[in-house]
């Protein structure tokens, strides 16, 4: 994938991320209202790609209000990957050479990486999450599970073990991913079906959106930079 | 406006600690006075989760799901609450309680605690961390 494919292609799902996000407000306050109306003109001019650049623009200047109005991010992780995204775009359009550009775009590819790999790591030094006992938490009492049912799940601790040693085994291994082109495309499979997962059982339907429009820079990202190294 | 900037440093340089830690979790719980000076002993459940979601409901809930990520914002706020009290906090949540009450001839006020949901051994516990003030109910019309 080129760099302008990329590009272009973050600002659909990007667009597409943000308009989901943004209907959800429009049936709260008067006043999360009239800011998420700005924001989905905003995101259907990105989608359409008019005038990109100064959308993105717009959007980045439309987060303060939107942050200040919440006192910080509305829907935590994915709300800050989503203005992450949205700043490493808004500097690929105007940072004032290529090799610039390519840096905005891949510090946002470094970035999805670190999110899983962190994110891994954390959990696998954590003793709790190696014997299962933190994903039991997450499903017993945690704020998370979108039924009562769910918490069930709980009390069946070898599933609840497998899934937790998948998920940071994922995680970790997430970055060798990057040496191949079909590597990369099952490891972005599996992580999008992870996200998924987290929304069927979570409701973290806005994480799933968000992080795939990410995945356009991690596959420019490994064809800029591993498509000369042969294995 | 300039609180807001601050916001953007973990943006940029994010921690991703997703999960990390399973701390114990806050749940939202009100109820109904019928005077200022009066004990809430009836608490409920603020938006209590369904006992069971059927697939199509999973399915729209991909594409449409503004109750379930207020309440998770709602959480956010408790959680807030919890470490650095602000009146931003209180207002989120009590705003939400009183829209959604269908206050009884007589009721006149209401209040919300927060309960904090641990792990105590192979048990789970139960633990008020917050009661809020009481506060006047606004009737649809007045």
């Amino acid at each position: 994938m080129d760099f302008d494919s990329a590009q272009r292609l973050t600002e659909i799902l990007l667009a597409l991320a943000f308009l989901q996000q943004s209907l959800e407000h429009l049936s709260a306050a008067r006043d999360e209202q009239r800011l998420f109306a700005l924001r989905i003109v905003l995101s259907l001019l990105l989608l359409f790609g008019v005038q990109s650049q100064w959308a993105t623009v717009g959007l980045v200047i439309l987060s303060l209000p939107i942050l200040h109005r919440f006192q910080g991010p509305y829907n935590g992780g994915s709300d800050r990957m989503g203005l992450l995204i949205l700043i490493c775009l808004c500097l690929s359009h105007f940072a004032p050479n290529q090799s610039w550009k390519d840096i905005a775009l891949g510090y946002l590819a470094l970035q999805l990486v670190l999110s899983y790999l962190i994110s891994g790591w954390v959990k696998i030094v954590n003793p709790d999450w190696r014997s299962g006992r933190a994903l039991s938490d997450v499903f017993q009492f945690s704020a998370y599970p979108v039924s009562e049912n769910l918490r069930s799940i709980a009390r069946q601790p070898r599933l609840v073990l497998a899934a937790s040693w998948a998920v940071m085994l994922f995680e970790i291994a997430f970055p060798a991913t990057l040496l191949h082109p079909v590597t990369l495309i099952a490891g972005l499979s599996v992580a999008g079906l992870f996200h998924l997962a987290n929304a069927v059982l979570f409701g973290l339907n806005r994480f799933f959106w968000v992080w795939l429009a990410a995945y356009p820079s991690i596959l420019w990202l490994q064809h800029r930079v591993f498509a000369s190294i042969q294995f | 406006m300039l609180k807001s900037l601050k916001f953007f440093a973990p943006v940029l340089i994010p921690s991703w600690r997703f999960f990390d830690t399973i701390a114990a979790s806050p749940r939202i719980e009100f109820a109904l006075l019928g005077a200022a000076d009066e004990t809430a002993a009836d608490w409920q459940e603020f938006r209590p989760r369904p006992q069971n979601l059927s697939f199509g409901t999973v399915l729209r809930r991909l594409f449409w799901n503004p109750n379930w990520n207020d309440t998770l914002f709602l959480t956010s706020c408790a959680e807030r609450l919890l470490e650095n009290p602000t009146e931003h906090s209180v207002t989120e949540i009590s705003t939400r309680i009183a829209a959604s009450l269908n206050p009884a001839e007589g009721d006149e006020f209401f209040q919300f605690r927060l309960v904090l949901i641990s792990r105590a051994g192979d048990d789970l516990q139960k633990e008020v961390a917050y009661i809020s003030p009481r506060q006047l109910m606004t009737r649809p019309g007045a």
